[in-house]
Order: structure tokens, then C-alpha cells, then sequence
């Protein structure tokens, strides 16, 4: 866990000693110094398609309404703890994507970190059903993948881009997406592409029957859902870079 | 992707009103009296229902700087604004919020709240905490501003992404395309229809 966050770089590092922005205040109160936190960077996403990007953003709302959704749900006839173990399997198998990518960007200790967890969690975690590398060693997992390390290499993440099935992404991640299929185990496991397909799909499934209906609360919350979860896969991204 | 803003959303409500500190409580110290208050008014079966809502909104309203929330979420438009039109934003965006997250809070289960450390900063802090739910830890930090001796929350990090930039991003858009009041028509209609929701439920 490294304790670096973003958003504090460059609030915390600020002189808080000079006054405010003079702000016409609604409360009576004087406004505190914040030496312009957020200010300077009005976070502009860049997203000449959007319109095309709307429109995939779109198909992959029906898409998860009709068809994932539905799906999930079935799933969770299958009691939280065997669904839990099953992510852990998947994440388990996934090991060499975070690994590779972690010595590709030369963070060492993640990736023996990655290579501690799996030891651990094949063995005493149960040919990894379980995690015991986080909850009893506190392991976290770390999650690396190619598209980060072309962000380490400084290769820019272009505009945004909502893929079909996949989501958000951007050019650099989409090409990421194509490097962790590569380091993916499950790649050499079939020859059959639609075996890879339907265990892919269990996995993304699982996950999602697992996730608290987070995107329906989006939907449901928020004035402009696509904005806003545009703006966070964009904000979440450079901070995984980072770290 | 944004896994877990429910467990999230709750622990951006589970702040309570800091009635009981002195000067000298931190603002690590502060979060967590709070977050356990609310977890205890969760899991307090006397109080349920309306009851429990308000006891809730109370809390929550004295524990968020909503002023400097809205300052940062509106960015260059809160500059633009006059005072009404700042007032009525301050008022429509806590309502909002409100409406948006208490439905959510009452999901809360038994997941375990970790607080990792705190960074104090002259007045302003951020707290580092950890959420352990069964398949993952998430971690949440809430940066802070010191109020005369009470810390209150002016933005919460949930896996790394900031909900006041986050928000910002999308009520920037349509101030620009819409205006002030094609921003507060939508809010109050937003409003509105989370309201009728939760009646249903």
C-alpha cells in the first residue's frame, strides 16, 4: 500500500498561509484558505467523439439491462462466499497480467508482492478460492495492467472512447486491453476461442453479480451518468498510473 | 470499475455532528467518533425509518462544509454566480447529495472501518481510511478544512477518484451548454425524481 495520493500532491505541497480567493461568501463566515486547490486544473476530458462515444455508451446500457444484468442476477442464487472464492480463482489466474506489467514499470516490490500472493494463495488459499495473502498477511492486491505501463512510459491516453461490451477506455488502454490478453494464462489453457469466450464471460459476470449495482445507482443519481462516469474512468486512470 | 460507491456513499454520510470533541481532537480522531455514530444509529433498531433519515441528514449537514463543496464543484462558475445564485446551488446540491446517498446508507452491512493515518496540513487534513468488505478493501480518504477547531469534509476519494472533480466534470458541462438555471432546472428535477423513488421503496 503506498500511501501517495494524488489529488494531495498539490494541495498539500501549497503555502496555506495567504488569503483566499476574495469570494463574495453565501455565509456570513470568511472563507478559509484553500490556496487553490482545485482551481488551477480545470480537468477538461477530452472527447472529440462524443457523440459516437454517447451512442456506445448507450448500447451498452441496453446491452447491460437486457442481457448482463439478468444474467448476474441468476448468479446470485449461488450464496456471496462461493462467488467471492470464484473472483478469487480468476484473480488468482490473472497474476501473471499484474506481475509482468509490475516489472515493466520497475516496481519490484509489487511485483514480488504479486508473486508472493500467488504462492500463497495457491497453496494455503486453496488453489486460490481464497485470499488468504490479503486477509491474514495484508497483501493487497495491486491491479497492474499494460495500459498503465504505456502510461509509465509517458505514452499519452489520447481521447476518451467507449468500446462496445468493453466501456470506457481510451486508444492507449484499448491497445493495453490487447497486451493483457497476451499475459492472460486463460489464452494458453483452450484452443477453442469460444472456451476463452465463455470463461471470460463467467469471470465479468461473477464480477458483476458481486458489485452492488453500482451503475444502476450512477443511472439512477446523476444529472449526466456519462460525464460522470467518463470523468471518473479518466480520473482513476492517471491515479493508477501513478502508483 | 467503480466498485463499492455504495459502501463508499455510506461512509461519506457516516459523519456525524462533532458536539462532543474538544479543540484538541485531530481530524482523524473526529472522522472516527463520527463513523462510528452513524454506524450506531444503523445499527440502533429503535431508531428506523423517518426517524432514522432525519437523525442522519442532521448529522451529515454539520459534518460536510457544503459552501466549500459547492465553491470547488461549480469551479469557475461559482465565481461567475451572484450570491443568490450561489445560495440556491449550496442548497440544491446538498439536497442532492442528500437524496442521492441516504437510500444507500441504509444497506450498510457489518463491513470493518480501518483508519490508516491522518495528514494535517495547516488548515485543511486529509484521513486515509480503509473499508474491508469480504471480496476487497476499498479505500476511501475524506480530505478536510479546519473550521474553528471542527473539521469538516469538503471532498471524499473513493478508489482514487474525487466525487467534488468528478461531479465537477459534469456540472461545469452543463452550466456551459445550459446556463445557471438550465444547471438548477435539471437539479430540482433530479431531486424530485430520487425523492418519488425512495417513497416507493
Amino acid at each position: 500500500m503506498s500511501g501517495v495520493l494524488l489529488f494531495s500532491a498539490p494541495g498539500f505541497s501549497a503555502e496555506t498561509g495567504g488569503a483566499g480567493p476574495a469570494v463574495e461568501s453565501a455565509n456570513a463566515e470568511p472563507f478559509d484558505p484553500f490556496a487553490g486547490e482545485y482551481e488551477e486544473e480545470l480537468l477538461m476530458v477530452y472527447d472529440p467523439i462524443e457523440p459516437f462515444n454517447r451512442a456506445m455508451f448507450w448500447f451498452n446500457d441496453k446491452l447491460y439491462f437486457y442481457l448482463l444484468k439478468p444474467i448476474a442476477r441468476g448468479f446470485r442464487l449461488v450464496p456471496e462466499p462461493a462467488r467471492v472464492s470464484v473472483d478469487n480463482f480468476f484473480n488468482n489466474v490473472a497474476t501473471p497480467v499484474r506481475f509482468a506489467n509490475s516489472l515493466l514499470q520497475f516496481r519490484f516490490g509489487d511485483a514480488t508482492r504479486e508473486l508472493g500472493r500467488f504462492v500463497v494463495n495457491s497453496t494455503w488459499g486453496v488453489a486460490g478460492l481464497f485470499d488468504p495473502a490479503r486477509t491474514q498477511l495484508g497483501w493487497e492486491m495491486k491491479k497492474e495492467d499494460t495500459g498503465q505501463t504505456l502510461g509509465y512510459f509517458g505514452v499519452p491516453s489520447g481521447f476518451y472512447l467507449v468500446l462496445p461490451v468493453f466501456g470506457p477506455s481510451t486508444p492507449r488502454d484499448a491497445v493495453g486491453r490487447v497486451g493483457d490478453f497476451f499475459l492472460d494464462p486463460w489464452n494458453y489453457v483452450f484452443d477453442e476461442s469460444w472456451h476463452k469466450t465463455a470463461v471470460k464471460m463467467t469471470d465479468r459476470l461473477n464480477v458483476l453479480s458481486l458489485d452492488d449495482d453500482t451503475y444502476e445507482s450512477i443511472k439512477a443519481e446523476q444529472l449526466d451518468p456519462y460525464l460522470f462516469i467518463r470523468d471518473g474512468y479518466m480520473q482513476r486512470r492517471e491515479a493508477m498510473i501513478i502508483e | 470499475m467503480f466498485s463499492k460507491w455504495m459502501t463508499a456513499a455510506c461512509l461519506l454520510l457516516c459523519l456525524a455532528p462533532a458536539a462532543a470533541f474538544s479543540a484538541e481532537a485531530g481530524p482523524l480522531a473526529q472522522i472516527e467518533q463520527t463513523v462510528e455514530q452513524v454506524i450506531d444509529t444503523l445499527k440502533d433498531d429503535a431508531i428506523r425509518g423517518e426517524q432514522q433519515r432525519q437523525r442522519l441528514t442532521e448529522l451529515i449537514k454539520a459534518r460536510f462544509d457544503f459552501q466549500a463543496m459547492s465553491q470547488w464543484v461549480l469551479g469557475p462558475y461559482w465565481k461567475k454566480a451572484n450570491v443568490d445564485e450561489q445560495e440556491t446551488f449550496m442548497e440544491l446540491f446538498s439536497e442532492l447529495l442528500e437524496a442521492s446517498y441516504l437510500g444507500r446508507i441504509e444497506s450498510y452491512t457489518d463491513e470493518e472501518v480501518r483508519f490508516v493515518s491522518e495528514k494535517i496540513n495547516g488548515p485543511r487534513a486529509e484521513v486515509e481510511t480503509l473499508i474491508v468488505t469480504r471480496s476487497a478493501d476499498i479505500p476511501i480518504s475524506y480530505k478536510l478544512v479546519d473550521r474553528q477547531g471542527e473539521w469538516l469534509v469538503y471532498d471524499v476519494i473513493v478508489e482514487k477518484v474525487s466525487l467534488v472533480r468528478n461531479y465537477r466534470g459534469t456540472f461545469t458541462e452543463i452550466a456551459r451548454k445550459e446556463g445557471m438555471d438550465g444547471l438548477f432546472e435539471q437539479m430540482r428535477s433530479k431531486i424530485e425524481d430520487l425523492k418519488s423513488r425512495s417513497k416507493e421503496a
